[in-house]
């Protein structure tokens, strides 16, 4: 399991995988690995479980990074995005104008579209890396993604929002034709009003008058946002970068994992390799260990149907494990054993780092 | 006439949203009552249970009384369309425009509410049509998800007053609120985001969309092998002057420390809903099988359809199910 203390030596690390595999937990320990590596690290994480983000003096305010001491002498800096907050932080931020501002963060279809519909989440993880990376303050940031059911949503999420706002729908409502993207003649143009009066029902939404105000405030941004996208795009695609899949050895988990790297591959993202947390790992019995201890026949038997369970749950993980690994070609950098709750301190952290990253 | 009722069965990603919603559908139809499973995932993994393919837009026959079908969100807007456009070919240009996909990604509740308009037919079906379900399980999509379905008629309804999508609107708000009828199960596993996130869930299920939500279920649960002594033997004994336990007390710690995690979580759950989660136990075989399905459709059987499928069985309080116990 050679390799994971390479990823400490990446300029950017992203952890992806389903959701629940433990990526927050290990995005922050490899952080904490960073940091007792003596490297400059910080970790973005997304939606931290209440106890970790504790751990980690986390608060919903914390969209700045802020430091961690592991110890007197080692350190790294974490931050919490919460997404919504961060997006209309963005707005504020680029928008040509207070007023533009406000109109675009009263408007009801930028609160869906940040909320949800845009992946705004994945957006945003995508934009403060732009705006950390561009400060250069750090030697390694490690990157938590929100739970996606696609790579692709979280990596295409950039582009996705702009695409939305460039394409031809903004067009349509000045040109109802325009959505049928060629010339049209008379019968499409009718059939056309037929959607529209289906839209327009829809429209108890507001949601042209929406869209329409939406697009229009958000002219100016558009080709900021886009030229940001395009950075990030390549940035995730440097050798410098490593995408880190992380699982769990459950049947649904392994298989986003396999999917994940399928599209990574496929986009052309670097995969360093699978962290597999919560493997569940007891070895066959020998006639030694099955032996009879010094409490009675029943404990006994307790026991050896207990390991037995044990054991069939460790076959289900290697064989997962061994699925996962056959299936991408990539490297398991680390398979964290088991335990039966989540770190909820810095020392847990620590523990936890050190499963990880041989130290 | 027994009037149809409808559980939407949601949870986190991979909770087990899947194996509750078949365990419960196959104790109802052995029960007699006429059974759809509804897949809105696409993994195919419900008909793989059956050892099937994929499932298609029709309901198909997975056994005796146990019928299941998948909706898609885009076959249901495709075919919306198409009806209302009626010709092929400008529907199809217009389903291939990235500007009419934009739109309908971005109009709120479109998808939603062909979802849930897709289910009416299956609860109310015309004439001449076979007769419904007695009982149509929604294995529903992951929590976020799953709200926001359950939201779209109450926000439909308030703000298309009339017309036909205002009516079908309020049809649907009127099958959701009844709450002999229509119930949402909650599916958690013993984890902090998991735990939190259902009674996030249910808060939400209850107080603002005054729906009915059933005792939610405590999946993955470890069996409770070892009395309070026997734990005590077993932590105290062994890893002297730092040689590592014996395998066999090693595990057996394992055991414990996992049980006790997961009384920890169904104890918060309980006290946070003010309910005894049902619960089911941690499987250990690689695959599912047909006798632990059996017992996780019992014991959801008892507690979420109540008398009629419980068969002579007690409602007693259940706190867990295991049959090797």
């Amino acid at each position: 399991m050679a390799g994971i203390e390479g990823l400490l030596r990446k300029r950017l690390v992203v952890c992806v995988g389903a959701g629940g595999v433990g990526k927050t937990t290990t995005a922050a320990a490899l952080a904490l690995a960073g940091a007792l590596h003596a490297r400059r690290t910080a970790v973005i994480t997304v939606d931290p479980a209440l106890r970790l983000k504790d751990a980690l003096g986390l608060d919903d305010l914390s969209m700045e990074p802020h430091a961690v001491a592991v110890n007197p002498s080692a350190h790294f800096d974490a931050l919490a995005l919460d997404t919504k907050r961060a997006f209309d932080a963005l707005i504020e931020r680029f928008a040509p104008s207070p007023a533009v501002s406000a109109r675009i963060l009263a408007n009801r279809l930028y609160q869906e579209l940040s909320n949800e519909l845009a992946g705004s989440a994945e957006y945003m993880a995508m934009e403060k890396l732009h705006e950390l990376l561009h400060l250069r303050r750090y030697q390694v940031l490690i990157v938590d993604t929100p739970p996606s059911a696609h790579a692709r949503d979280l990596l295409t999420a950039p582009s996705r929002l702009t695409n939305l706002l460039a394409s031809r729908a903004v067009g349509f409502l000045q040109t109802p034709a325009a959505l049928l993207g060629e010339p049209t003649s008379t019968f499409s143009r009718v059939a056309l009003s037929a959607l529209l009066k289906v839209l327009q029902r829809w429209t108890g939404f507001d949601l042209l008058h929406d869209l329409s105000d939406f697009a229009g405030a958000f002219e100016h941004m558009i080709e900021g946002f886009q030229t940001r996208a395009k950075e990030v795009g390549r940035l995730l695609r440097a050798p410098s970068t490593a995408f880190v899949l992380v699982t769990t050895p459950e049947p649904h988990t392994i298989e986003t994992a396999i999917s994940f790297h399928r599209e990574l591959v496929d986009g052309g993202f670097p995969v360093a390799g699978i962290v597999a947390n919560r493997v569940v790992a007891f070895p066959r019995l020998d006639e030694h260990d099955s032996a009879a201890g010094k409490w009675d026949a029943r404990l006994q038997a307790k026991l050896l149907r207990n390991y037995g369970e044990l054991q069939a749950l460790s076959r289900r993980d290697r064989r997962a494990l061994r699925r996962v690994q056959a299936e991408t070609g990539a490297p398991l950098l680390a398979a964290v054993p088991a335990v039966s709750a989540a770190p909820t301190s810095l020392a847990g952290l620590e523990r936890f780092a050190r499963l990880l990253v041989p130290m | 006439m027994r009037v149809p009722r409808l559980l939407f069965v949601t949870g986190k990603g991979g909770v087990g949203k899947t194996t509750v919603a078949v365990a419960l559908g196959q104790h109802a139809a052995e029960h007699g009552h006429r059974t759809l499973i509804v897949e809105t995932a696409t993994d195919g993994r419900l008909a793989h249970l059956f050892g099937q393919h994929a499932l298609g837009a029709a309901p198909r026959r997975l056994r005796p009384g146990l019928d299941a079908v998948r909706v898609d969100a885009r076959e249901l807007v495709e075919e919306y369309f198409s009806r209302l456009l009626r010709f092929q070919v400008l529907s199809k240009r217009l389903l291939a425009s990235t500007a009419f996909n934009a739109l309908t990604a971005a109009a709120p509740g479109i998808t939603e509410f062909l979802l849930l308009e897709k289910l009416l037919g299956w609860i109310e079906p015309g004439l001449g049509r076979r007769p419904g379900y007695a009982l149509i399980i929604v294995d529903g999509p992951a929590t976020g998800h799953a709200l926001k379905l359950l939201r779209t008629p109450r926000s439909l309804a308030a703000m298309v007053p009339g017309g036909p999508l205002g009516k079908a609107a309020r049809r649907l708000l009127a099958l959701l609120g009844d709450h002999k009828r229509t119930q949402v199960l909650l599916v958690s596993l013993p984890e902090e985001m998991s735990v939190r996130e259902t009674i996030e869930a249910q808060q939400v299920l209850e107080s603002d969309l005054a729906l009915r939500v059933a005792r939610p279920v405590m999946n993955r649960v470890f069996p409770r092998h070892f009395s309070a002594a026997e734990a005590q033997v077993i932590e105290q004994d062994g890893d002297l002057n730092g040689t590592p336990a014996p395998p066999l007390l090693a595990a057996a710690r394992f055991a414990i420390a996992y049980r006790r995690e997961a009384e920890r979580h169904v104890g918060h759950l309980r006290r946070a809903l003010r309910v005894s989660p049902i619960v089911l136990r941690q499987l250990f075989a690689p695959s599912v099988h047909a006798a632990d399905l059996e017992a996780f459709g019992r014991t959801l059987g008892r507690a979420v359809l109540g008398d009629e499928a419980a068969s002579g069985t007690s409602t007693s309080t259940i706190h867990e199910h295991d049959p090797r116990q």
